[in-house]
């Protein structure tokens, strides 16, 4: 029995002595360095990369996550591994004073770690048109670009406004967004692509959801009755192949008006896929599947 | 003689189904040698299960050295009572010499050592059993008549004055059969051990034990309705293993002859060869 | 065969054990997906400047990976020991009574239900898959002590059913799950091992150290107990007692395990029987031994998966599965003659 005792009693002082001795403050070293301006910033999803140097911050920037494609000068920055799977080691390697990450689970829980060692860390949450904006004016006031930020802002409210007025005058076009076609897959009415949708005159032809990107089946399509099918093409390269797939596919759908009237528009994916200072680029490819002879080509 | 252990109008029954065991009350001298016989089902290893106190009975009671069974607790009743039950292999390759040393267990030291002595007593129950020289071979590598010979050194090695086996020659050949009684009997002889023996083999138990414990297939009914003045007899051997009360027991008839000190009993069915002596003596 | 065990054995073999597995955390730390070099990393603790960033990640990024691999690894072999006993059977794992869809449970749960509640900084995916594990746990060995009456089939089938009930729930959670949290709570679970803060280690690694200990003390009673419960009590052993306390012990240490690392497979149940095959089966010296090896094995699997398809990361879990199968494999193989199989 006396050794049942002393092991509870080497284990209480254990977790009391832990409570005493490991507590230590996250290194004041680091958090030091970090003034006004950091100077050495790391992106960990590609469309902070995108907000970054359409802040004119390229050159603070020194890690970017593995896809961030855009600007061209991004691709030659080094890589902290991806947008899923960040790498810590890759990250601290880079010495940087500001870590900005997105906000859903698994980023947060990054930066949560890198917090814990003490790095400056920005968290920013893009999923909708208005967070993006939010988010734009937060990175600028850490990165000590505000000034940048709200110009970069109030260009892109404008061209949005322009684009917008072209169209607010007409009916909603009704449109299907497929994000994947088997099984098939579509932008519900809670997502940012909805947004787009709507800013570029059009109507999601689902109606609300409880997913954001719900599976649908053929009766539903059918019931909504859309006029425009757009599909975004993750790769350029495939945009053809995948043109080809879907004029096959949706051959099947001979009552819905979109089929009937050959508006299928298979897209790039870049400008639509996430929330960027390109949003008005993608908000005007979606205007052009909608309405062709207003924006042209 | 003093009673090592007494039962008293015990009852017992598992889970919702018609009693086993029905006011039973049997007392077992000290140092005797207690066979324990009687029809399938009839509650004999139900009764030795109450004896060494793994079951617990709906009534009565069970006294060890005149003191309530339970007030003993696990570790005092093992150090009293030993149990034996028919030979398996287990599920993890142990030796036979760990397999001994782990009656030893409740004994060792913080650490969870065996001590000197703890090694002495597994040893000589090792040699008693004559299962020395197999004492770094795993259980499963022996023979059931070998691997019994093993269960027993374990009871021996707990060194209590109380053995109880559950019919541990069942499926045992004739040789290992008799040797493992003759280390019984020798136990019991040089040690004063008191065995108490679950056994079909009435032959065996007539050469071998002292007394006899007959349960009648009336074992589980309440006396009322028995209509009998009992429901098992307990006597020396020669007493009870006879014709009319294995008849009673077992429902069948057996000529019964004298050898020298014992006498033995032959079944005889209605097509046996000597069909026509069932039933008599000689 | 093995001779029986003598303390002295026991002593040589857990200190060469040990010594072996501070060699390998240590030339396990010194490797990852980015180079780093030990005298750079050692150079600058003293001065006033900033530390090199192969001190912080050293310091902050490997070495508390390491550690928390070996304290899972030593946490899932030490109970994988203890359930193979009790359940008297070499094919218990520690999940097999419902931790592992206890666990998964639990962290969806909280990822779905969008549940913030952190516990000294850990996210709420660990502290979730921590109750549940120890929950469900509580549940199986319930409903197992109500319905069983020969205790070890009544434990391992109120634990598959409370799998199959907990994996139903687990499904639905998923079909009404966004995806991104889907993603993050599958790789989660999968099992990996992230830097944690030296609190959390110390808390962790004091309740599994104390639980292996205490396990360690049960090592005699285990033995007998593993070879038949009903001759156990007669050999003066309070079964139901150590039971109960060898099972709630391995469950806790499991869900600790768990909830630090997500579930890990194939140590719980390879490890024991390796060092059963090599050393024997007596419990005094399977767990400190198990314990170690454990260790030492996850700590490899850690840094295979993180280096095999650098800079991306493996599940941990994987990992263990591709090494620990031909290994044993091979084990099994040439120490056969070794091993008697009950027929």
């Amino acid at each position: 029995m006396s050794r049942w005792w002393f092991l509870s009693a080497a284990f209480v002082l254990w977790i009391v002595s832990g409570l005493a001795l490991v507590r230590l403050p996250a290194d004041e070293r680091i958090r030091s360095r970090s003034d006004q301006v950091p100077p050495r910033i790391v992106s960990m999803a590609p469309n902070l990369t995108e907000i970054l140097f359409a802040l004119g911050l390229g050159e603070r920037v020194v890690g970017v996550t593995q896809d961030s494609d855009y600007p061209a000068a991004a691709a030659s920055k080094p890589r902290v591994g991806t947008f899923w799977q960040p790498g810590v080691e890759a990250v601290i390697a880079l010495r940087p004073d500001l870590v900005v990450t997105l906000a859903f689970e698994q980023q947060q829980e990054f930066s949560r770690r890198l917090g814990r060692m003490g790095y400056s860390r920005l968290m920013v949450n893009i999923e909708t048109i208005t967070g993006l904006f939010d988010a734009i004016v937060a990175v600028g006031k850490a990165a000590g670009a505000s000034g940048q930020a709200e110009m970069l802002c109030a260009n892109m409210r404008t061209e949005i406004n322009q684009i917008r007025s072209a169209t607010a005058s007409n009916q909603p076009v009704k449109v299907l967004w497929v994000v994947q076609r088997e099984p098939l897959r579509v932008a519900g009415r809670d997502t940012f692509v909805n947004e787009m949708i709507e800013l570029a005159g059009g109507e999601n032809a689902i109606g609300p959801t409880l997913h954001k990107y719900p599976p649908v089946g053929a009766e539903q399509v059918i019931a909504a009755r859309p006029e425009v099918i757009i599909e975004p093409a993750m790769l350029p390269s495939v945009l053809d192949q995948q043109r080809r797939q879907a004029l096959e596919y949706w051959n099947r759908f001979a009552n819905v008006p979109a089929v009937t009237t050959g508006r299928i528009h298979v897209i790039d994916g870049d400008t639509v896929s996430r929330l960027s200072p390109r949003l008005p680029a993608g908000i005007r490819t979606i205007a052009r599947c909608l309405r062709p002879d207003s924006f042209g080509e | 003689m003093t009673t090592v252990i007494q039962i008293e109008e015990v009852s017992f029954g598992y889970g919702s189904q018609r009693p086993v065991l029905s006011h039973i009350s049997v007392g077992v001298p000290r140092g005797v040698f207690l066979a324990v016989v009687g029809a399938n089902g009839v509650g004999k290893s139900t009764l030795l299960r109450i004896m060494s106190g793994l079951l617990r009975p709906r009534s009565g009671q069970v006294l060890l050295e005149g003191r309530e069974l339970y007030s003993y607790g696990i570790r005092g009743i093992a150090q009293r009572i030993a149990v034996v039950r028919q030979e398996f292999v287990p599920a993890f390759g142990f030796s036979v010499l760990e397999t001994v040393l782990m009656a030893r267990t409740p004994g060792y030291g913080p650490l969870g050592f065996e001590s000197k002595e703890d090694r002495a007593l597994a040893t000589k129950a090792l040699e008693m059993t004559d299962t020395a020289r197999f004492a770094s071979r795993p259980l499963g590598a022996l023979s059931a008549g070998e691997r019994q010979r093993v269960f027993i050194a374990r009871a021996l090695a707990q060194n209590t004055p109380i053995l109880l086996l559950d019919e541990p020659t069942s499926f045992l050949d004739l040789k290992h059969q008799v040797a493992i009684y003759d280390l019984l009997k020798s136990t019991q002889q040089q040690a004063g051990t008191t065995i108490v023996a679950v056994t079909h083999d009435l032959n065996l138990a007539a050469q071998y034990c002292d007394e006899a414990l007959l349960l009648y297939p009336s074992a589980g009914e309440p006396k009322a309705d028995a209509g009998l003045a009992a429901n098992h007899r307990l006597g020396s051997v020669s007493e009870v293993l006879t014709p009319p009360e294995i008849q009673r027991a077992f429902g069948v008839q057996v000529f019964s002859g004298r050898i020298g000190r014992a006498r033995f009993v032959m079944p005889l069915g209605a097509r046996a060869k000597d069909a026509d002596f069932s039933g008599r003596s000689g | 065969m093995h001779p029986p065990l003598t303390s002295r054995i026991l002593l040589v073999r857990t200190a060469v054990a040990a010594m072996l597995l501070v060699a390998v955390m240590l030339a396990c730390a010194l490797i990852g997906p980015q180079d780093i070099s030990l005298k750079s990393a050692l150079g600058m603790t003293q001065s006033n400047a900033a530390p090199t960033p192969d001190h912080e990640i050293l310091v902050r990024v490997r070495i508390p990976r390491v550690l928390l691999a070996a304290m899972v690894g030593a946490a899932l072999a030490a109970s994988g020991v203890v359930f193979q006993a009790l359940l008297r059977n070499p094919l218990a794992d520690p999940y097999i009574l419902g931790v592992s869809s206890g666990a998964g449970l639990g962290a969806m749960i909280a990822v779905v239900g969008g549940l913030s509640w952190t516990l000294w900084g850990r996210s709420p995916i660990a502290v979730f898959a921590f109750a549940g594990a120890l929950g469900t746990v509580w549940l199986v060995w319930g409903i197992g002590r109500i319905t069983g009456r020969y205790q070890v089939t009544g434990l391992l089938l109120a634990g598959v059913v409370v799998n199959a009930f907990f994996s139903a729930m687990i499904m639905f959670l998923v079909s009404i799950a966004k995806s991104h949290q889907l993603y993050a709570t599958l790789f989660w679970l999968m099992g990996n091992m992230t830097e944690e803060d030296f609190f959390v280690l110390w808390v962790g690694g004091g309740c599994i150290t104390a639980g292996i200990i205490a396990l360690f003390f049960l090592g005699p009673q285990l033995n007998i107990i593993s070879v038949g419960h009903e001759d156990a009590q007669s050999i003066g052993v309070p079964v139901a007692r150590i039971e109960l306390a060898a099972f709630a012990v391995s469950a806790f240490i499991t869900a600790v395990a768990v909830s630090l690392s997500g579930l890990v497979g194939f140590v719980g149940l390879i490890v024991p029987h390796a060092v059963r095959l090599l050393f024997g089966p007596d419990h005094r010296q399977l767990l400190p031994l198990s314990s170690l090896a454990g260790a030492m094995f996850l700590v490899i699997a850690d840094t295979v998966a993180r280096m095999v398809v650098a800079p991306a990361q493996l599940p941990v879990g994987v990992v263990t599965a591709m090494i620990g199968g031909p290994f044993f494999l091979l084990l099994l193989i040439r120490y056969s003659k070794r091993v008697y199989w009950p027929t």
